[in-house]
């Protein structure tokens, strides 16, 4: 060892930094991402790893002790406990009516403000400014605009002769209500998408198909829309991931209400360990959505793989 | 016939006039090439001859029919871009039979069609592949089989060249050449490269700012110039132009155009000789040898640079004296307007 050393310093110019360059530069780089790397470490890996534990405790958050039940909080969710059927089966018509509407409409949009014209600033701004208003404000407003009486909603439905209804009071009509409101505030997101995909498609390609006769449709059709499958994958997977993970907008305008007509899976997860302190089973209901989303971006990727072969 | 011809055509962006009053006849299976320096508005003329741009004033017509107000996919044209804009998420077969199937063309018709172009181009073995599995040449020709498809009567070509490396370059232009003849349909090539407007061209349009500069078969640019600028633009490397009185002992025995203030010398027709009274005199400043030839950059004494081809005898020493001579028949004279007098 004793050799070694007397070689290393050997081979070292005098005046020479100790360390390598390469080494001083792995040192460097270690510092600027620690900060991080140790928020990642406390905040989001600690608390994954915890969720896995808990999710196999009998847990109640007042009484403070855990005791280990294995798989039974699962059981209890999938096997035993009716609730959580319904609860999914809100969420996935929730998914099912907002992922095809916010697209559909993030891509109309994105299709007339992709290209310049007088005020296009303006008006993408004002379809962006949804997604970066507070989800707390936005729901409250939209609950005082949807009331059934005196709401803004049902008062402009008068103007035209329509006795609209108690739009978050009735089963029937919660649901779409939170849907469609949810879309309006995300759907900015989604079009800056889009029309970040539509501006990096060469216009060469709309014109060459112009030339050989296709009409504006055809174009959109057989050029646009399969070259938007990318961005148009990308949409579906984060829209359904955000669709599953609602919670603030339902906790504001519904509660999960009315006849748990709109309780959805997070604010179900939010119910069972913050207001009915069941934490080991609010756990293993987070890692059965955790599992539902992948499932379902999966399926997606692969189905859009498929497409695209 | 499909003749295509250009009545004072005009084309305005906002306040900018970029086509400044076009006159142009094209005769029917003409290979006209369209050159000039970038921003002369070669590419500009082309799209408003495709219908992708709109005429802001002026006529134009192809095969008698006055076109201003057809769409583009009805004027009988097909375009070749210079990025080939090829569908990336469509075979070579359906990329060339796009035209066809959005046209409603039976798909037996359709498959003949695409199958003889393919053949023309021997495209059959990449029939089945998409364009990020084709090779820069074979993606221009496949850019190339899918204009033909459509049987056009006018083809226009967008700087189908510039994205190919210089031996793929010539390579598809001689296929380019061959296409034209088996063809004869009306061509019309854009270019900012003046080697491919001279080899490919039945009819060179030069332009400049917006307004055609010359018109002529290659060799007449070459062999008369009309402007300095064709002059220059023409010929690689570029004509020599020197003022009068620096040009006087080399004019030496020829007729000057009592209105001449200029004389053009094309460096190919420059020979280095011993320096006298009755040549230019001058020292070798650069020699750059590119295997045929050398190109030698001579300073003149009046402190201008000639540039002079030289292929034969001994090559001067950097910094040498050295007299440049030149045949009278192969002086050029320019008025103070810069026309040929």
């Amino acid at each position: 060892m004793a050799g070694t050393a007397s070689r290393d310093n050997a081979a070292r110019q005098p005046g020479a930094p100790w360390l390598t360059l390469k080494t001083r530069e792995m040192l460097e780089a270690w510092l600027f991402v620690s900060p991080t790397f140790i928020g990642f470490l406390i905040f989001f890996l600690g608390p994954l790893v915890a969720i896995f534990y808990y999710s196999m405790t009998e847990w109640n958050l007042l009484s403070q002790q855990a005791t280990f039940v294995g798989l039974r909080n699962f059981e209890n969710a999938l096997l035993e406990n009716p609730d959580f059927w319904h609860v999914v089966r809100n969420s996935v018509i929730f998914a099912l009516g907002l992922v095809p509407l916010n697209i559909a409409l993030a891509l109309s949009l994105a299709l007339a403000l992709s290209r310049p014209f007088f005020g296009v600033v303006f008006f993408r701004t004002v379809f962006f400014a949804p997604v970066v208003t507070s989800a707390i404000a936005w729901a409250i407003v939209w609950k005082f605009m949807l009331q059934g009486e005196g709401g803004a909603v049902n008062q402009m439905l008068a103007w035209i002769g329509i006795d609209g209804p108690n739009w978050l009071r009735e089963p029937n009509w919660a649901m779409a209500a939170v849907i469609v409101t949810r879309v309006i505030k995300m759907v900015g997101l989604n079009m800056i998408l889009y029309i970040a995909a539509l501006q990096s498609i060469p216009r060469d390609y709309e014109e060459a198909a112009t030339l050989e006769g296709a009409s504006r449709w055809q174009v959109f059709r057989m050029i646009t829309w399969p070259l938007l499958a990318p961005t148009t994958l990308v949409i579906m997977v984060l829209t359904t991931i955000g669709s599953f993970k609602v919670f603030d907008h339902i906790y504001q305008m519904t509660g999960g209400g009315p006849e748990n007509g709109t309780l959805v899976l997070a604010f179900y997860i939010y119910q069972q360990g913050f207001k009915f302190f069941n934490v080991g089973y609010a756990a293993a209901l987070a890692l059965i959505m955790f599992a539902i989303v992948m499932a379902l971006t999966l399926v997606q990727v692969m189905l859009r793989r498929r497409d695209m072969e | 016939m499909t003749k295509v011809l250009l009545k004072d055509i005009r084309k305005r962006f906002g306040t900018v006039e970029v086509i400044r009053g076009v006159d142009l006849e094209i005769e029917d299976g003409e290979f006209v090439v369209f050159v000039g320096p970038s921003g002369c508005g070669k590419s500009t003329l082309l799209r408003l001859i495709s219908g992708l741009e709109h005429i802001s004033e002026g006529e134009l017509s192809i095969g008698g029919r006055i076109v201003n107000e057809v769409p583009a996919a009805k004027r009988g044209v097909a375009m070749v871009f210079q990025s080939y804009a090829l569908y990336p998420h469509l075979t070579v077969r359906d990329n060339m039979g796009f035209g066809l199937k959005v046209r409603k063309v039976p798909a037996g018709e359709r498959a003949r069609r695409v199958s003889e172009a393919a053949s023309t181009l021997k495209l059959e073995p990449l029939l089945d592949r998409f364009p990020r599995q084709l090779s820069g040449g074979q993606r221009q020709r496949v850019a190339i089989g899918r204009a033909i498809v459509g049987n056009p009567d006018v083809f226009l070509f967008d700087e189908p060249l510039s994205n190919l490396d210089a031996e793929l370059r010539v390579h598809m232009r001689s296929e380019i050449a061959a296409l034209h003849q088996r063809l004869s349909t009306t061509m019309i090539y854009v270019t900012h490269d003046q080697i491919e407007a001279m080899t490919l061209a039945d009819k060179i349009v030069v332009l400049r700012e917006g307004k055609i500069e010359q018109v002529g078969t290659p060799r007449v640019l070459y062999k008369s110039p009309g402007t300095i600028f064709v002059a220059q633009f023409i010929g690689s490397p570029k004509m020599n132009i020197l003022p009068l009185a620096d040009g006087q002992p080399i004019s030496h025995g020829a007729s000057v155009p009592a209105t001449a203030v200029s004389v053009g010398i094309r460096p190919e027709h420059l020979s280095l000789v011993q320096p006298s009274a009755e040549t230019l005199r001058g020292k070798v400043r650069l020699a750059e040898y590119t295997g045929a030839v050398t190109l030698i950059h001579v300073e003149l004494d009046g402190g201008q640079t000639c540039l002079v081809i030289h292929n034969q005898g001994t090559m001067p020493e950097i910094s040498a004296e050295v007299g440049l001579k030149a045949a009278p028949e192969h002086l050029h004279f320019f008025d103070k307007e810069g026309c040929a007098v």
